[in-house]
């Protein structure tokens, strides 16, 4: 109060650790608009001599992105839709009771979030080899990462629906609705903001989905942005203004949707993660 | 039959139908899997017996050939050693970061919140963007230590052995930085201001007031965050093929990547699978140790 300058400092030290903490965002985009020889430089100059978009054109031609983002677009909407449907009415249920059998079903949902997918997908490919799967390999990507994905959601948006207030659902039922009638037309729309974070969060994980594509999809042509990535990404790469030119390609509308609902998408995730 | 139809309309029939689809689900595709994995690890596959159910029985030759090989002993300690540091290192700079972020001041919530990008990029990126920065001779991190004065040599992060583990921990500490601070702010809001303002009436330090309030008040908090750290770190993946692809001469690889290494480049699925089981096995007794742990909390 009566040092007011403090508050002001203190911003000041936050935005100086906030850019030391993003500078690996920054440096992606920096590099994939140097050229060649600057890249190599040493000691490495902090802003591009020659800036040079077209590697941007270049990388996405030359890459075929076009074809790699519509596949991860395809896998993340299956992903997305599969623990959305599935996992919304699993996660009402499992906050609108009390019971052990709840708890087992809840602490069942937490043991499957702690599998690793490097420990699921052996027995998954071999599994789905012998079905005959691997013949639709995005399909067979999409049912895993979904299953490797709900989970989280159920915990996180189980969450939400703790916090609708039972007594709207029980009016509606006193007022002669259905169950299924006061599911959907009260419950659902009030829970609606949070499961909509949660399925944004979904998408934006599945998206860079990357270990069960890498092993499941052998076609080029079916592959996503992650493996189109992996082609050229390594402990011996060189290509390095078209790799960051490609992740920033990759990650930008990403990194836009999150800055647009940061706030949400946080709020959504402090409530949840930790009940 | 048509009360059956009137229970799922109307009754519990609801909540069965919509919780047993999602259990269906995941019995599916991640409990039969893992029973699955057991049985696998105690069969012989190969190429031949790849699509058959029924496989020779193997006893433990999968364990003991798993166990015999030259690296696995190296494997283990660096699964430990990425596990550890990694979660430390998490743990303690965002819980610095937590505590900066509480204190009052304009854009607070804001700034704090933009860390968090980068736990939603994808982990192939962020390790290519750290395998750039990690580089020996043009590296920008180099050339940082050396402006600093930290360092004379030049050190090849992803290809010096006593490095490369180390390369990918710098990164996964960064990748799961932000996701510790935030749920570590959340706790430390819950804590009431008046307990801070009589600790200082009393005169204790700022010191004494983290010492005897913060830590004790955010033990429940501290628990969750340290176990949901350590299943992150135990299912990182995409740092290692992006940075240094578990090399050289496995000095960074870990149990899940080698793993998926022997059964998807060496095709030896028996061994990807016991190796799995065994991981499967320290991943269930980190959970159990945490459940026990946190129920002898809430008993006092």
């Amino acid at each position: 109060m009566n040092r007011p300058f403090v508050p002001w400092l203190l911003l000041a030290l936050a935005l100086a650790l906030a850019a030391i903490y993003l500078f690996p965002l920054y440096w992606m985009y920096v590099t994939s608009l140097k050229t060649g020889s600057e890249i190599f430089a040493n000691p490495p100059s902090f802003w591009p001599a020659a800036p040079d978009p077209s590697i941007y054109p270049n990388t996405w031609v030359r890459r075929t992105m076009g074809t790699f983002l519509w596949n991860s677009v395809v896998i993340a909407s299956g992903v997305t839709a599969i623990t959305v449907i599935l996992g919304t009415g699993c996660a009402y249920v499992l906050a609108r009771y009390r019971s052990a059998w709840i708890d087992i079903g809840l602490f069942a949902i937490l043991m499957l979030q702690v599998l690793p997918a490097s420990v699921m997908i052996t027995p998954l490919f071999v599994g789905f080899n012998q079905i005959g799967l691997l013949n639709w390999p995005r399909t067979a990507v999409v049912l895993a990462a979904a299953a490797k994905s709900m989970p989280f959601f159920v915990v996180l948006v189980r969450a939400t629906f703790m916090s609708v207030p039972r007594e709207l659902e029980e009016a509606a039922l006193v007022d002669g609705n259905s169950r299924v009638g006061a599911f959907f037309s009260i419950v659902l729309p009030l829970a609606r903001n949070g499961i909509l974070v949660c399925a944004i969060l979904t998408f934006m994980s599945s998206f860079g989905e990357y270990i069960y594509s890498k092993s499941i999809i052998q076609d080029t042509a079916l592959q996503p942005a992650s493996v189109g990535l992996s082609g050229f990404l390594g402990p011996n790469s060189t290509d390095w203004n078209s790799i960051m030119a490609y992740s920033a390609i990759y990650v930008t509308p990403i990194l836009a949707v999150f800055v647009l609902l940061q706030r949400r998408i946080v709020s959504g995730l402090t409530s949840g993660a930790l009940k | 039959m048509s009360r059956i139809l009137n229970s799922m309309r109307d009754g519990v029939g609801f909540d069965l139908i919509l919780v047993g689809a999602a259990m269906v689900f995941l019995v599916a595709l991640a409990g039969l899997p893992l029973v699955y994995n057991v049985v696998m690890s105690f069969q012989q596959v190969d190429m031949f017996t790849l699509g058959s159910l029924v496989r020779p029985f193997a006893g433990f030759t999968n364990y003991v050939a798993v166990v015999q090989q030259p690296e696995f002993w190296l494997v283990t300690k660096n699964t430990l050693i990425f596990v550890f540091a990694s979660m430390a290192g998490q743990f303690i700079i965002g819980f610095a970061l937590a505590l900066f972020f509480a204190q009052n001041f304009p854009g607070a919530a804001t700034i704090r919140g933009l860390f968090l990008v980068s736990w939603v990029m994808p982990g192939l990126v962020v390790g290519g963007i750290w395998s750039f920065i990690l580089a020996g001779d043009y590296g920008v991190l180099n050339a940082i230590l050396k402006g600093l004065g930290l360092t004379q040599a030049t050190i090849f992060w992803k290809s010096d052995p006593n490095f490369s583990l180390w390369s990918v921990v710098i990164a996964n500490i960064w990748l799961g930085l932000a996701f510790n601070m935030l749920l570590l702010s959340v706790g430390l809001a819950a804590i009431p201001r008046d307990l801070y303002e009589a600790a200082e009436l009393d005169g204790a330090n700022a010191f004494q007031r983290f010492w005897t309030i913060t830590l004790p008040m955010m033990r429940p908090t501290i628990g969750a965050v340290l176990s949901l750290g350590l299943i992150g770190t135990l299912q990182q993946f995409d740092l290692f093929p992006a940075l240094t692809e578990g090399g050289p001469a496995n000095t960074s690889n870990v149990a899940g990547y080698w793993a998926w290494q022997m059964s998807f480049q060496l095709y030896d699925f028996a061994k990807g699978a016991t190796i799995s089981v065994m991981m499967f096995v320290l991943v269930l007794f980190a959970s159990v140790v945490y459940v026990r742990s946190t129920r002898h909390e809430v008993r006092g």
